[in-house]
């Protein structure tokens, strides 16, 4: 009876091809909708959406640095110190100036990993937690430890407050990342490398791939979706801030395993992102709506984490679910 | 055969999500005899054993192990029961020692932690080892010892415990003949002293000097049933098997042009006397050497795979750095390497992925791959080579072995511009049809003018497809022989030892 239930739910989802995080993500909107006050609605709904931008940005660019089997710690201090380059920035050079140069310091620390990663073949794990500690540094070295107010402008918040046809203007960024994810995965040839490198690099070197480029690119790429959302970031912050968002690496990793991406490399898909990517949002709104302690927040999150990596290990009957039996066109 | 079968498997199925792997199996091993399972590729045959061992679960069926109904949890259990798997993937640790890894595998059979202390004399694993035919040193490090010997390491593993029942998955795939003959030496005694013997190949020889009954797999169906293997000829062996009779193409070769691929004062190492070597084109030239004897090292080395420490390589007059096989493959030298699963494959990504991994230029367009025109590059030799399920979206790692490495052969038959074909071990693990298939599809390659150079360890195909043969030991090229050199010539020159 159940090996029949999970044949028939596994061959609903082979058709419609969606992560088994799609069905968490569903059933925990139900189960909230249901039982907390005031989250089913349309408000709440924008509160979400807004909150998980940021985080759905980066969490696109540290997939990309999953499927390679790598890792990208550095995002914590990278928009720390993008935001206080482009608070110093922008007295002289205006707004445009200045996120322009938080951005390209961004690309700069991705270009930083992707080298040292790619060209010495140091580990990723080292190499981008390194980079972590010595940006925190030089950010806070630059900030005087303290954080720098940006001269308030209607151009410099507008990342972070504006609207677009009625749109937050953050939730139009996590669209679009995820939009560019997917199309860039399923279709394009470097998304197509990175899968091969990240699967085998040994058989793509031997198969002719560049591996080091493709390494390099991979991190690149990363680092562009962090410069992104640290231009959201700071116009969200207003200041310079040497702990921006110390987290950040770590909420991305854990949305995306939450979402499905193996830590093996060589798999992910944009809509696993997406999905982990709800899943905590939504998981911290109701926290918050529930007035429970912060702390239960991250106590959910540990616990939710824990449970999918083991749901994805476990061949019993729900990791059989869980796991695509059937992968179209393999990592997407 | 009077003796009550001492494992039986009866209406054994496996399917896994759409595809079906074993509808209708089974198969009776008797004590003290060698029982051949035979099949095509993908037919379920690993799948079946790994069943015997509890590494997959049957979705129905019976097996039975002595009187009563058996379903392992873990290889261990199996092990502890007297049922010793070998497979083709090896498991030992190669950083240890013999003796490390013939005690760690006692003390994971006890499960007891104290046991630990009272480690594996060393009298006793060389006891074990003799037992095996291994004359070797116990505290050698297991990396330091070839495949083969590594094989009867693992058997002497078994060996701690009663071995009632030993499972051999394609164990001669990797093996010279040498080392097939020591394997075959130590199943024979086992057999004398009781144990049940299950060895599966596709090389017929083997099958013919060792089997004593044969099971026959087709579609996930057993199709013959424990006949004795004497009273069936290899045509029906065959038939049985694929359905039909495999006819053996022309071997007939092209006549070669210009040299196309020459490597000058190619040096593997410092002090190695340097190799001069060119192939023509539309020549196919087998590398022959024992294991150990630099072979595939030279082969590796022209396909630019691997770093070397001098010489040039030259291809249709311009030279190409050794190591980078990037700019080897963009001009037009495919590369199967010999280990499938640490070079070759990319095991989480879909059948169609792994083909036209060095495809990528070609069947893309400004930056997007366009899956028509992949497709159209590689499905024609999927289907050539038969890859069984024609299923290109599964991952590669659903596939059978010998079905794996289609996926290789076919990467490289369709690489573009395919001018130079370097292959390591191209049938290992695969039918005789397929084998059959991908030797036609050489000498195809080479009928339209590109130079291969063949390193395998079967000397059936290197005679079989080889313009002239190399003969490699201890790391320079010794001899060079003509098509047509008979075997003993052939083997005594692989063998001979050098005066110094
Ligand atoms: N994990 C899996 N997922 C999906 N299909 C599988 C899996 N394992 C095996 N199969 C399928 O089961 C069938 C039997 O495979 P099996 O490995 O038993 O073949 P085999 O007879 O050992 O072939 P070979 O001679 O190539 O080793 C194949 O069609 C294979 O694709
Ligand atoms: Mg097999």
């Amino acid at each position: 009876m159940t090996a029949l239930a999970i044949r028939m739910a596994r061959q609903v989802r082979d058709r419609i091809n969606m992560p088994a995080s799609f069905f968490v993500a569903i059933a925990l909107f139900a189960l909230f909708a249901l039982t907390v006050p005031r989250f089913a609605t349309s408000g709440n709904a924008e509160n979400v959406l807004r909150v998980a931008s940021i985080l759905c940005v980066v969490a696109c660019g540290q997939a990309i640095v999953l499927i390679l089997g790598g890792i990208e710690f550095s995002f914590g201090s990278s928009v720390a110190l993008a935001s206080i380059v482009t608070v110093l920035v922008v007295p002289d050079y205006g707004v445009m100036g200045g996120f322009a140069a938080g951005a390209a310091v961004v690309l700069l620390i991705g270009v930083l990993n992707g080298a040292l990663i790619a060209r010495f073949h140091l580990p990723p794990f080292i190499v981008t937690l390194g980079m972590l500690m010595a940006v925190a540094g030089l950010a806070a070295t630059l900030a005087g430890g303290l954080p720098i107010d940006a001269p308030p402008s209607e151009a410099f918040s507008w990342p972070a407050r504006g609207r677009v046809l009625g749109v937050p203007v953050p939730v139009i960024a996590a669209g679009a990342s995820v939009g560019t994810l997917f199309l860039v995965l399923a279709y394009s040839t470097i998304g197509r490398l990175w899968y091969l490198v990240g699967a085998n690099p040994e058989a793509a070197r031997l198969s002719g791939i560049r591996v080091r480029t493709t390494i390099f690119l991979g991190y690149l790429a990363a680092s562009a979706f962090c410069a992104l959302a640290a231009i959201i970031l700071t116009s969200r912050v207003g200041s310079g801030q040497p702990s921006l968002a110390p987290n950040l690496p770590f909420e991305t990793i854990a949305a995306c395993a939450i979402g499905g991406i193996p830590l093996a490399g060589g798999q992910g898909r944009a809509s696993q992102v997406l999905c982990g990517v709800l899943i905590i949002a939504m998981m911290n709104n109701a926290v918050v709506l529930l007035n429970f302690p912060v702390a239960y927040q991250q106590l959910m999150i540990g616990a939710v984490i824990l449970g999918s990596v083991l749901l994805q290990k476990s061949s019993g009957s729900i990791g059989v679910l869980w796991r695509s039996s059937v992968p179209k066109r393999g990592g997407r | 055969m009077t003796a009550p079968p001492l494992l039986t498997m009866t209406g054994i199925a496996k399917h896994y999500g759409a595809t079906c792997a074993l509808r209708d199996a089974s198969l009776r091993l008797y004590p003290g005899r060698v029982h051949a399972l035979l099949g095509e590729n993908g037919a379920g045959k690993s799948t079946l054993v790994k069943m015997i061992v509890g590494v997959v679960r049957p979705d129905g069926g019976t097996i039975t192990f002595g009187d009563a109904a058996v379903a392992f949890r873990t290889v261990r259990d199996a092990v502890a029961a007297g049922i010793i798997p070998i497979y083709q993937h090896l498991s030992l640790f190669p950083q240890l020692t013999i003796l490390e890894n013939l005690s760690a595998f006692a003390f994971g059979a006890t499960r007891d932690l104290r046991a630990s202390s009272a480690t594996l004399s060393i009298e006793q694993a060389r006891a074990w080892l003799s037992s095996v035919g291994l004359e070797r040193d116990p505290m050698t490090l297991v990396e330091e010892i070839s495949i083969g010997e590594r094989q009867l390491v693992e058997i002497a593993r078994g060996l701690g415990q009663a071995c009632k029942v030993l499972i051999l998955d394609e164990p001669t795939a990797a093996l010279t003949q040498d080392e097939t003959e020591r394997l075959f030496t130590v199943v024979r005694s086992l057999c004398a002293q009781g144990t049940a013997v299950l060895f599966i190949s596709h090389k017929f020889d083997e099958i013919d000097s060792i089997a004593d009954d044969v099971t026959i797999l087709r579609d996930g169906r057993t199709v013959v049933d424990g006949a004795p293997i004497r009273s069936l000829t290899r045509d029906e062996l065959v038939r049985a098997m694929l359905g039909e009779a495999v006819a053996t193409g022309s071997r007939e070769l092209p006549p070669p042009g210009d040299v196309l691929v020459e490597a000058r004062g190619l040096r593997l190492h410092a002090t190695a006397e340097p190799i001069d070597m060119g192939i023509r084109a539309g020549e196919i030239v087998g590398l022959a050497g024992l294991v150990g004897s630099g072979a595939l090292d030279i082969a590796s080395a022209l396909a630019g795979a691997t770093p070397v420490a001098s010489g040039t390589l030259l291809v249709a007059g311009d030279v190409i750095p050794f190591g980078d096989r990037h700019t080897a493959s963009k001009k037009g030298i495919g590369y199967v390497p010999s280990d499938r699963h640490l070079q070759g494959l990319f095991p989480v990504l879909t059948a169609m992925q792994n083909a036209s991994a060095s495809s990528l230029k070609v069947i893309s367009r400004r930056g997007v791959v366009r899956e028509q025109a992949e497709s159209d590059r590689l499905l024609p030799w999927l289907r050539r080579l038969k890859l069984h399920p024609l299923k290109t979206e599964l991952p590669a790692a659903s596939f059978s072995g010998g079905n794996q490495q289609k996926l290789l052969m076919a990467r490289n038959l369709a690489l573009p511009g395919l001018r130079v074909l370097v292959v390591l071990e191209p049938t290992r693990g695969v039918d005789i049809a397929a084998r059959e298939t991908i030797h036609q599809a050489i000498i195809e390659a080479a009928l339209k003018g590109v130079a291969v150079l063949l390193a395998s360890s079967d000397l059936d195909e290197i005679e079989a497809l080889s313009h002239r043969i190399l003969v490699v030991r201890q790391g320079r090229i010794s001899q060079e022989l003509p098509r047509g050199t008979a075997r003993g010539a052939l083997v005594s020159a692989l063998a001979e030892r050098d005066a110094a």
